[in-house]
């Protein structure tokens, strides 16, 4: 019963089962921060890592993060890998295809400011704040699998910690 | 045949068309004129005791002061290496097309003529290739060019 | 009754699409459902590799280097290293030599473990994904020990390597190729005979030798069509003469042969790494080189055998701390150049098979 313990929630006990009372609101953040999809976008190195963040040593499953190759069923976008100025459109047209409510994660040096490409490089996008809101940014060049999984705790992090009446306004 | 049997055997074959230059520093390295590139690349390819099949690479270089066309060649069957250079001016560069020759010289020619600018004469697909649709920025790989958003990284 | 007309029509494919292993694009016209013609449009990850190399000193050039073909990694600071020192003339001490052919041997079978697996992903088998990548972190960790890194490794700089290995390294290396040449046996009996994954990629996909010499093709996609050419046997670099083994020859060109050249190199490499870990000598890991050294005015092209092909580095000096010119050249470039005159009168999902297994990585093509 250990995540019930950390849930706002009351616990009515009585002979042969109990009843836990809590809001709408913490059950819905609850679920949606466990069942995270995230869209299959390798661009460069940091794709490698992210391919063995869901193999089996790390287990991405775990989180309930599971890929998706299709930007209308995943609800984040792991911008994994160098974004070129080629390339920047495309991701502005997949994140403007996904449904509400959607986060990114900007994985590694390059998505955050170019990375290793700032200087002397004509052709990469100086991050990709520009283009899209960015919600956790993991640095590193590429990630370890763990600063990954780190990230995407965060991001859980982050959404438990919305109101439903954010949903609302948009 | 060994390297310093290939050096002898292209300066005999090719006597006036392709000159040894001493830049290279592992495998030879041979000087062709523009106006000769298409006999001799033809040569290169058909001769029996050469039968250098394979186009290893193909870049422009950018000296500053001239481009330059450098071949990389080899043989799948005699297993050895020759490359050759062709001088081009800086202004209004053109080179022939060697892709009747070595079919997968085309992509590397459309590399040069889109990030340096030298003209292809004979090539069918001369279109955008690396660069994004609407660059209109130059040929990004000239030593002179700059753009405004292109940082250089400072010296330490 | 009216004679039945079909028109041609065109699928757009990528760039952002799961089996392109990247950001390929692939314009596809179609009658029915053959494809009739291919063409790739690239440059979505084209970052100004050689361009910034310019501006580096030969010792800053490496981690670029790292970079360019992230899956093995160390082959490209081999093909850098390798070209710097022709062009200066520097002695690599010989244990040094040792090191640098077991990493680049451990590094194939790395590369080619992702390949087995995601091959098998692209054609709807996730297990192969989850032992391909299993075994892979065992390689991972031999290269964490002795260089902390896991992909962009840096270790093979001009003149020798960076550290010498740990105490622990051969131990556990020996372990790690015990482990994999174990498991072989599970990689051919998931997939060998399975009989959905032969009628998906046996007669698939056939490249002929010639056309293949004629574009450009290199590497395991080459001898997977009966062409007898291995770059570490018929231009041999670094110490690859004094090994007892043979390159990998299949007859057919399909698909099914390319995946199990793939197989047939991870054993060829476990028999290189035993040998060198037999012979490796005491002595100097690093010649003497200055980090900012100027190598004479000259050039070079240099060229290593790596899991994709030809690996090909060509470089300019004109006597400054700087190279004058980069050309990085990637096998998996001419690989995608030749696709479109093979890879055609098929379906779309048999086009997946034969990009998966010419085994392309796209920032070897865009660069």
């Amino acid at each position: 019963m250990g995540i019930i313990k950390k849930l706002p929630a009351h616990l009515e006990k009585f002979p042969g089962g109990g009843i836990a009372v809590t809001s709408l609101e913490t059950i819905l953040l609850q679920g949606q921060s466990k069942s995270v999809w995230y869209l299959l976008f390798g661009t460069a190195c940091c794709a490698i890592e992210l391919m063995c963040t869901g193999a089996s040593r790390y287990d991405f499953d775990r989180l309930g993060m599971i890929f998706r190759a299709t930007p209308r069923q995943s609800d984040l976008i792991i911008a994994a890998g160098t974004i070129t100025k080629k390339m920047a459109p495309r991701l502005r047209r997949l994140y403007d295809q996904m449904a509400e409510p959607r986060y990114v994660i900007a994985m590694g040096g390059c998505t955050i400011k170019g990375g290793p490409f700032y200087y002397d490089s004509y052709a990469v996008e100086k991050g990709i704040d520009h283009i899209v809101p960015v919600d956790i940014y993991i640095p590193g060049c590429p990630p370890r699998p763990e600063s990954l999984l780190e990230g995407c705790i965060h991001l859980q992090e982050k959404i438990r910690q919305q109101k439903l009446s954010d949903w609302q306004e948009k | 045949m060994t390297r310093d049997e290939l050096k002898d055997y292209i300066t005999k074959q090719f006597e006036g068309k392709m000159t040894l230059l001493d830049t290279g520093r592992h495998d030879p390295m041979f000087e062709v004129k523009p106006a000769d590139l298409l006999e001799v690349s033809q040569k290169l390819h058909d001769d029996e005791n050469l039968q250098l099949d394979f186009l290893c690479n193909l870049g422009a270089v950018d000296t500053g002061e001239i481009f330059e066309a450098v071949y990389s060649l080899d043989s799948t069957t005699l297993k050895m290496r020759l490359d050759f250079k062709l001088i081009l001016p800086r202004d209004g560069a053109e080179v022939e097309s060697v892709q009747k020759i070595w079919p997968g010289a085309n992509w590397f020619e459309r590399e040069m003529w889109e990030l340096y600018g030298i003209n292809i004469l004979n090539h069918d697909n001369l279109k955008r290739f690396l660069l994004p649709d609407d660059w209109d920025q130059g040929h990004p790989m000239r030593k002179d060019w700059d753009a405004p958003d292109f940082i250089r990284m400072p010296e330490l | 009754m009216p004679e039945l007309r079909t028109e041609e029509f065109q699928v757009n494919m990528g760039p952002h699409h799961p089996a392109t292993h990247g950001v390929c694009r692939m314009i596809l016209t179609m009658d029915g459902e053959k494809i009739v013609k291919i063409e790739p449009v690239i440059g979505y990850l084209h970052r100004a590799l050689e361009k910034i190399c310019e501006n580096r000193t030969y010792a800053q050039c490496i981690p670029v280097t790292d970079r360019f073909e992230y899956v093995t990694a160390m082959s490209c600071n081999q093909v850098f290293a390798m070209a710097a020192e022709r062009l200066a003339g520097i002695e690599v001490p010989e244990r040094a030599e040792y090191l640098r052919v077991i990493m680049l041997e451990l590094n194939r079978i790395a590369s080619h473990l992702i390949f087995y697996g995601v091959t098998a992903m692209d054609l709807g088998a996730l297990t192969p994904f989850l032992y391909g990548l299993r075994e892979r972190e065992a390689i991972i960790d031999l290269f964490e020990m002795t260089c902390g890194q896991r992909l962009t490794y840096n270790y093979i700089r001009v003149g020798g390597v960076a550290k010498d290995i740990p105490k622990e390294f051969i131990p556990k290396c020996h372990e790690a190729i015990d482990v994999i040449t174990e498991k072989m046996s599970d990689y051919e009996g998931l997939l060998n005979e399975n009989p959905i994954w032969l009628v998906r990629t046996k007669g698939i996909g056939v490249m002929p030798a010639k056309l293949g010499i004629d574009y450009g093709v290199s590497g395991p996609v080459l001898r997977a069509s009966g062409v007898d050419y291995d770059i570490r046997r018929d231009d041999p670099y670094s110490i690859y003469d004094k090994f007892d083994w043979k390159p990998a020859v299949h007859q057919n060109g399909d698909c099914f042969d390319r995946y199990l050249i793939r197989l047939d190199e991870i054993k060829q490499s476990i028999k290189i790494i035993k040998q060198a870990l037999e012979g490796l000598p005491e002595g100097d890991i690093k010649a003497k080189v200055s980090p900012n050294f100027k190598p004479p005015a000259g050039e070079v092209y240099a060229r290593v055998e790596n899991s994709r092909g030809e690996l090909g580095i060509y470089i300019q000096s004109d006597g400054g701390k700087k190279p004058l010119r980069v050309k990085m050249r990637g096998g998996s470039y001419c690989q995608l150049q030749a696709l479109p005159y093979f890879g055609t009168n098929c379906f779309i999902a048999d086009l997946v098979a034969i990009f998966a297994t010419l085994d392309i990585i796209l920032p070897e093509v865009d660069r």
